[in-house]
């Protein structure tokens, strides 16, 4: 039936706030590279980059949680090396990925190289750089400062978490440790002696690894040990061979995201003499009102939903109260309605 | 709709209804008021002799599993709590419908629980269809005009139903106490029908209407007329889709309980103090065709013996105005095949 009894909301009983809210996102080794024995994985035609899904992806219940590519400058000494893979397409992906999160600079438009800086002074470049960017929906509005954490095995092929290096952003925080960049702030990856070995770009998701993590590994790609270094792997192995490669060697992933909540508030006000009565056919039997026995007894009401309302009538929005309210004409209450957006 | 959590503290579960969503797409999203429901709640586990004392009466409502919110627009309130600020009532009023056949102002009577009203745009061969749908349906089915003007209707009446010989008796006294004074008296009346089917509801012209039982001096014959008109659009909702309100007009209820030849019970389903009277006959959308199939029944043989019909059930809601007394009238909407 209609409702034809409403209160209205004076413009003091409305007000707005603005909360952020923070998951924990961890993202283990097995998950990117065993668990599923690589049937999470999907892999394109095109051989630009590759996705990795929590589930087998052919399931309906995968969720995409982030691609994998790698890249370098044109100017870097690996770029026309002879017999090298791919060569244009790592260089469009080093391209892209600069030109999205860092733009162009110089009176030829040339796009910004990555920097293990935060200063863009073409210092401390990163001419190869391995990619992770992150789905939108682990993300959310942004990745929390100074909670990331990537672990790296640098040991051997045959047993890569032998070694292990973490890197961590610890020396970002919402106020500081970070640059402003096109493409939002980004932060340093530092490993725990202490030097910057990647960046992290907080509100595009994406983390950018630089190669010098893995200096030293003479078998990255493949157990021939002295012939299989990154370096050679940026020259002879396609990216989506690079990608399994790197997969290989991922221990864990962590970080906390954040959601920025906009929240309404509507204070519903119930006057001590008002709603004490109902036209719920179970209030009356025979006429007469079943809370009470005499006229003089208190009326009494049991509040289960609000409903917000245009001016027009039309139901805008419910809440439920998770159990019954009693009203009677002794107590006044303010039902605080919280709307998200 | 799971229920929600009531294991802890009280929380709120709210959620943006389909209409919110849409005015929020649209950037005309405001909300303005609020409205109070209480669904769920089943007043007879109101418990007034409960052995351990007035603590515990409402010990089973208050336990009530409350279901979470829904996004349909009909899932929010369908009954609302009231305004009405007397806190010393102890009786409010219902809505019936009267179908008692001594009233003979054209009230008709439900058969096989619903209430006929015809559609005139069979196929007869004959044209004249109304008059076939009128001969076949005499007797002992009774029926509206539907798409014919007509003077039969749905008789309603508001009041006090604490049953005939209790009190508060149905004096005119008691009327004017117990209800007019205490604004319970529904001035009009909404009905809601579904607009494929309807396009108006004829209601009580109430200055050419008049419902009592004075006639005949003494006797308390009934004294009354019925004159129906048509009645205006209004935006309220009721949630359902298709719905649309009408608002009609009511005239009081001047059946009163008489100590010497007493009628009441012959002409009022209302024992007690009367409100109003009032009448709904729902005007047929001329034009049903495909509805039936879509809807109705259609190439029904045993309905009315010797014809083949097609029919529609739909229900009327109606609810006062002042009071939120509420009632349901199945209908049915049937014409020649």
């Amino acid at each position: 039936m209609a409702v034809t009894t409403f209160e209205n909301l004076a413009s003091s009983d409305i007000t707005t706030t603005r909360t952020l809210l923070h998951e924990s996102i961890p993202l283990t080794g097995t998950i990117i590279s065993g668990t599923y024995s690589d049937l999470n994985i999907k892999n394109y035609t095109h051989g630009q980059f590759q996705s990795v899904y929590d589930y087998p992806y052919l399931s309906s219940s995968a969720n995409h949680i982030f691609d994998i590519s790698i890249g370098f400058d044109e100017s870097s000494p690996l770029s026309g090396a002879t017999g090298n893979l791919q060569q244009d397409k790592k260089i469009n992906m080093y391209n892209q990925f600069s030109q999205v999160l860092l733009g162009y600079t110089g009176s030829t438009n040339q796009v910004r190289k990555f920097e293990l800086d935060l200063t863009l002074d073409n210092s401390g470049v990163m001419n190869e750089s391995l990619f992770l960017n992150f789905s939108r929906l682990i993300t959310k509005d942004q990745i929390k400062k100074g909670t990331v954490s990537v672990s790296l095995g640098t040991g051997s092929w045959a047993d890569p978490f032998g070694n292990v290096k973490t890197l961590t952003d610890a020396s970002a925080s919402a106020t500081g440790g970070t640059l402003n960049t096109l493409g939002g702030d980004y932060g340093l990856l530092y490993s725990t002696d202490n030097v910057a070995r990647g960046l992290v770009f907080y509100e595009s998701g994406v983390v950018v690894l630089s190669t010098s993590s893995f200096d030293g590994v003479t078998d990255f790609y493949s157990a021939s040990a002295g012939t299989s270094s990154i370096a050679q792997m940026f020259v002879s192995s396609s990216i989506t061979a690079s990608c399994d490669a790197l997969r290989h060697r991922v221990q864990n992933i962590s970080f906390n995201n954040s959601t920025e909540i906009n929240s309404t508030i509507y204070f519903c006000r119930v006057p001590h003499n008002d709603y004490n009565h109902s036209a719920n056919p179970t209030y009356l039997s025979a006429s007469t009102i079943r809370v009470k026995s005499v006229n003089t007894d208190t009326p009494i009401a049991y509040i289960t939903t609000i409903g917000l309302y245009s001016s027009d009538n039309e139901l805008l929005a419910v809440a439920k109260l998770s159990e019954p309210l009693r009203k009677d004409p002794t107590n006044e209450l303010t039902l605080r309605v919280r709307l998200d957006y | 709709m799971a229920f929600l959590d009531n294991s802890g503290d009280i929380i709120l579960d709210a959620v943006l209804t389909e209409a919110g969503r849409r005015r929020m797409a649209n950037g005309d999203f405001s909300i303005t008021k609020f409205a109070l429901g209480d669904d769920e709640i089943d007043y007879s586990l109101y418990n007034k002799n409960h052995p351990s004392g007035s603590a515990y009466y409402d010990l089973t409502i208050l336990q009530t599993p409350v279901f979470e919110a829904m996004t349909q627009v009909n899932a929010g309130i369908n009954y609302g709590l009231l305004k009405n600020t007397s806190t010393d009532l102890l009786y409010l009023p219902v809505m019936k419908t009267n179908e008692l056949s001594a009233l003979e102002l054209g009230n008709i009577a439900k058969s096989s629980g619903v209430f006929y009203t015809r559609d005139t745009g069979g196929n007869t061969g004959n044209g004249d269809t109304n008059n076939i749908l009128k001969a076949l349906l005499s007797g002992s089915i009774q029926s509206m005009g539907g798409t014919d003007s007509s003077t039969n209707f749905v008789a309603l009446e508001t009041g006090l139903d604490t049953g005939f010989g209790n009190i508060p008796a149905g004096t005119m006294l008691n009327r004017q106490s117990y209800l007019a004074a205490n604004n319970l008296i529904d001035i009009t009346l909404y009905v809601f029908v579904d607009s494929r089917f309807f396009t108006n509801v004829l209601g009580v012209n109430s200055s050419a209407t008049n419902f009592a039982n004075d006639g005949g001096a003494d006797a308390h014959e009934l004294n009354a007329e019925v004159s129906l008109v048509s009645s205006t659009a209004t935006d309220l909702t009721i949630g359902l889709d298709n719905y649309v309100a009408y608002k009609v007009q009511t005239v009081g209820n001047q059946i009163y309980n008489y100590s010497a030849n007493n009628t009441e019970q012959t002409y009022s389903v209302i024992g007690g103090p009367r409100g109003i009277f009032g009448a709904v006959s729902p005007v047929v959308k001329s034009g049903l065709d495909a509805e039936y199939t879509l809807y109705g029944t259609t190439n029904n043989t045993t309905l009315l013996p010797g014809a083949t019909v097609n029919y529609i059930d739909t229900t009327i809601y109606v609810q006062g105005a002042s009071t939120s007394a509420q009632v349901q009238i199945p209908v049915r909407i049937i014409r020649i095949a």
